[in-house]
Order: structure tokens, then sequence, then C-alpha cells
């Protein structure tokens, strides 16, 4: 097909020769490593076995445990979708040279460690901090309230982290829709309001959909976030692998709980493929 | 704009916006501030004005040698997965061959691998093997999450590259590794760079694969402002990550304005 692909026997051998050490590295450092933690969760010294499954599965903590973490995934993800949606809008329909510059501040948060931001938080959600004598004052509460070491704070913090992803996706998406197609739909006698509903989250719901997507398998297998400012009292999936593994040395009990955060993950970018292939065949039908 | 900002929609989508920016910047703001306070603890708004602070976290050395560590691994890392990662791509572009879409569905796989489902399954593997010592450990884990990111931005780039220019120089009599080096790489520099700088921030600021596998005795920067925040609230950690965010931000308003140096210059 192209001058380099035929010819001398080298040459034919130059793809493989081209990804061979990047396939090499993988192999031993991804690959080998993860099909080992699956094959330690599922043995002991007798052989296979499924206790370090039936362990997680006939204990209501560790089912809690997951439920909290699902909320977490849940509410991390409508928080950014509230936020991002209106705020990639404007972004990508603004005219002024100003939005560049805000696309660029979004990406700004993005650049600093995940535990900078966190640390942030800490500092506004301890009982004397600027959150509880914000509530104080404007009378939403009236005794100091402590948002460090709950759900609440864990929430408003790891949204706080993923917001720029979705933020830059959605911006994509939007950028991608021709504006002229609003003007269309209101041409035909669309309020604005319509307009938008019908035509633009129409054609962006497939966007809208991996954003959340992103967002939600990233929120459930965050770690730096819940540990700082969840502590001991919010723990989720994460945060219970790392302390099976690091401070309880049960590696075979931390390998079964992170491959069930894999199954999870998985499972949702399965969905998400699923759902990019359905609406693909829905198109194609039309 | 379609919608105009005066309607009911328009505030609503304006003031939701504003309220994001806030959201965003609120707590790097705190971080840079609050170490400014003249008191003992954390406070924001900060109470006084002194720079104590800052000055004690230039000159405590745990600090300084954690940024070492964390930028002797950035950049080793960044390397590495620049070089896997653009080799991989071109070859992913340049030939057709059977598995290739597989491979490449391989290679980007990490994207979507929890870090820490990662990290639990290196240390153990590293426990076991006897692989790798002192930093290789976590520049292999790092290496294995930068290449995707690599691989991400190269590959539009290299497929959008004009072949008949490679094709061109080969008819001149250029080899095929002075056709990439001469024709190909100067024309998706751009992306190759881009790429490799998204892995060093990626490897700098990342924790997690870092708390497991660093060597014990030389933590990086996250893992010891992890570690001191975790301990407590000393304003010089709020400091230390105060003059991490202005220095990002340096780097950031550089990088930008380095592009676009070159972008008005081609």
């Amino acid at each position: 097909m192209t001058t380099a692909a035929s010819g001398s026997g080298v040459a034919r051998f130059a793809p493989v020769l081209l990804f061979a050490p990047c396939a090499f590295a993988y192999a031993v450092f991804f690959i080998w490593p993860q099909a080992s933690l699956l094959a330690m969760s599922a043995t002991e010294k007798a052989g296979f076995t499924l206790a370090q499954y039936e362990r997680f599965f006939v204990d209501s903590y560790y089912w809690e445990m997951l439920g909290r973490t699902l909320w977490l995934g849940f509410a991390v993800t409508a928080i950014t979708l509230l936020l991002g949606v209106p705020t990639a809008y404007l972004l990508a329909r603004s005219q002024s040279r100003w939005a560049s510059f805000l696309l660029l501040l979004t990406t700004f948060p993005l650049l600093v460690s995940a535990v900078v931001r966190s640390f942030g938080w800490m500092v506004l959600f301890f009982r004397d901090g600027l959150l509880s004598r914000t509530l104080l004052a404007l009378g939403i509460v009236n005794h100091p309230v402590q948002t460090m070491y709950t759900m609440t704070g864990v929430i408003i913090a790891l949204a706080q982290v993923l917001l720029p992803l979705m933020i830059l996706t959605l911006h994509g998406v939007f950028k991608s829709i021709d504006r002229d197609l609003e003007y269309a739909a209101m041409s035909l006698g669309a309020r604005p309001s319509v307009a938008l509903g019908l035509v633009t989250f129409r054609l962006a719901s497939g966007g809208i959909v991996a954003g959340s997507l992103l967002v939600f398998s990233l929120a459930i297998s965050a770690f730096a976030t819940p540990s700082l400012v969840g502590g001991a009292r919010a723990n989720v999936m994460a945060t219970a692998i790392y302390e099976q593994a690091v401070e309880l040395l049960d590696w075979p009990f931390a390998a079964a709980l992170a491959t069930i955060l894999l199954v999870v993950v998985l499972a949702v970018s399965l969905a998400y493929g699923a759902l990019l292939e359905g609406r693909a065949d829905k198109e194609a039908s039309r | 704009m379609t919608i105009s900002l005066r309607s009911p929609l328009g505030i609503a989508m304006l003031v939701l916006t504003a309220l994001a920016f806030g959201y965003l910047l609120l707590p790097i703001l705190v971080v840079v501030a609050a170490p400014l306070g003249d008191t003992g603890y954390l406070a924001f708004p900060p109470q006084g004005l002194t720079l104590k602070w800052y000055a004690a976290a230039l000159h405590d050395t745990r600090y300084l040698t954690a940024l070492l560590v964390s930028l002797r691994i950035a950049v080793i890392s960044a390397i590495i997965a620049c070089a896997l990662g653009v080799s991989a791509a071109y070859a992913l572009t340049r030939f057709d061959f059977p598995g290739r879409r597989l491979l490449e569905a391989v290679f980007l796989s990490p994207l979507i691998l929890p870090t820490l489902v990662l990290a639990v399954g290196l240390t153990l593997f590293f426990t076991r093997t006897g692989l790798l010592a002192g930093p290789w450990k976590l520049v292999a884990g790092h290496v294995i999450v930068c290449t995707p990111y690599v691989l991400r931005v190269s590959l539009p780039v290299l497929r959008r590259f004009d072949r008949s220019l490679e094709e061109a120089a080969r008819n001149l009599g250029a080899s095929p590794v002075a056709a990439f080096f001469l024709v190909v790489l100067p024309v998706v520099r751009p992306g190759i760079v881009a790429g490799t700088v998204l892995a060093f921030i990626t490897s700098f600021d990342e924790v997690v694969l870092a708390l497991f596998l660093a060597e014990p005795g030389a933590p990086t920067l996250p893992v010891t402002i992890y570690s001191a925040v975790q301990l407590g609230f000393e304003p010089s950690v709020a400091a230390v990550s105060g003059l991490l965010v202005l220095a990002t931000l340096g780097f950031m308003l550089l990088y930008h304005l380095l592009g676009s140096v070159g972008r008005s210059r081609n």
C-alpha cells in the first residue's frame, strides 16, 4: 500500500518494531500485575476460592459503602452537570475574546494537584471555617456546622476537582454544533428556550452522557479527596482499598475490593459504549 | 449568541456560570491567601499580613527534597511515555496490520482504569517479583498512566498529517528514518510537545501511585503535602501548596505565551 510497507523485510516488521517497546511495557507493568491482582483475589493456599468476595457481599457494612460510593458518583455528576452545561454553552457560543481566557482559567485547576485543591476545601470546611461562618451569618443554621469529615464535604470538594473535565468535554460538544441550527429553529417560530432544548441539547445529549460517565467513573474511583476531606467517617471504596492494603495489610481482600471497583467502572464504560452504539443505530435507521 | 442574556434563561445561565468560576477558583484562592495570615493557624480570609510562612516554606528542606524527587520522576516518566507513545502512535497511524484497533484500545485502556487499582496491582507485582528498585517502580507506574495521554494527543495529529509530504521526501531519496525526523516530526511537533507536557503534569501531580510505590525515604511532593495535611494544619504546608499553585500559574501562562508566539511565527 505504501512505499515503506512494501519492499524489504525490515520495512515489513517496522510497525512491530515501533509498537513493541510500548507493548512490552504494558505487558509487564500493566497486564501482568492486573492479572495477578485478579488471581490473588480469588485464590488461597488450597486453590480457587470466592471467600474474599463472600466477605464483601454478606456484610451490610460493605453494601452500605458501595452504596455511598455510588451516591458520591451520582451527586458529583449532578453538580458538575448543573454548573458545567451553562458554563460550557456560554463559553462555546460567546464571541468575546474573554471566552478563550475563561477557557484557559477552566483548565488551570486541572493542573493543580487534587491534594492541594482538597486542602483548600479543608480550610473552609472546619467548624470555625468560612463556610460555617457564612451559613451562620445568613441565618441558614443557628450553630456552627462541621462539613469536614462528612459526605457533603467530599461531594462539594470532589465536584470542584472534576468540574473542569465536564466543562472541557461539553465545550467541545457545543462548539461542534452549528449555531445556525438554533437560528433555523427560531426562524421557524420556536422560542429561544425551545430551540435550545429541542435542537442544541438534543444534539449534545451524546456528549453530555459521555461527560457524565467520565465524571462518574472518576468520582467513584477518586482517592485523595475522599481520604483527606472525608476521613474514616466517610469511607468509600477507594479509601477502603487503601486501608485494607496499607494499614491492615490484608492484600487478598484489598485485591477483591479493587476488582469489584474495577468491575463497576468497566460496567459504566460498557454502558457508555452500548449507549453510543444504540444512538448510532437509531440515527442510521432514520 | 442565540439566547439573549437578558432573558430569564440567559440570566440563569450567566448566574450558574459565575457560580461555576467562583466554585472552581475558591479553594485555590484559599490555598494561596491563607498562609499570608499572621495567626499561628490557617484562616480564610487571612488575618494580618505576613510573608513569614512563605519564607519558611522556601527554607524547609523536606519540601525542597520532595520537589526535586517529583521533578526527577516526572521528567523521566514524561520522556519515556513520549518515546513509547509517539512510536506506538506512528505505528498505529502509518501502517495497517491485523489487531491494530485492539492494540490501540489496549494502549488507551489505562485511562479508564482507577489509578488505585493499578497501584494495588503494581505493589503486589513488585513485592512478588522483586523487579526494579528505587525510583524506577514509581516511574514504571507513571509511564503506564502517562502514555495514554501522549497517545491521545499524538494519534489525531499523526492521522491529520499529510502523508504525501513524507512520500515526497522518500521519493527524493530520504531513508524512512530521515523522512520521519526531517519531515514528519517538525509538522507534528506541537502535538507531541503538548502530549509530553500533559504527561509531565500528570506524573508531577499524581499522588495515589506515589503513595504506594515511592521510595520510603524519598516521597514525592504531593505525598509530602498529603501526609502533612493529614497530620495537621501548619501554615507552612499551605504556603508550599500556595507556591505550587503560583508556579503552576506561571508555567501555564508561559506555555500559553510560547504557544501563541510559535503560532504567529508559522
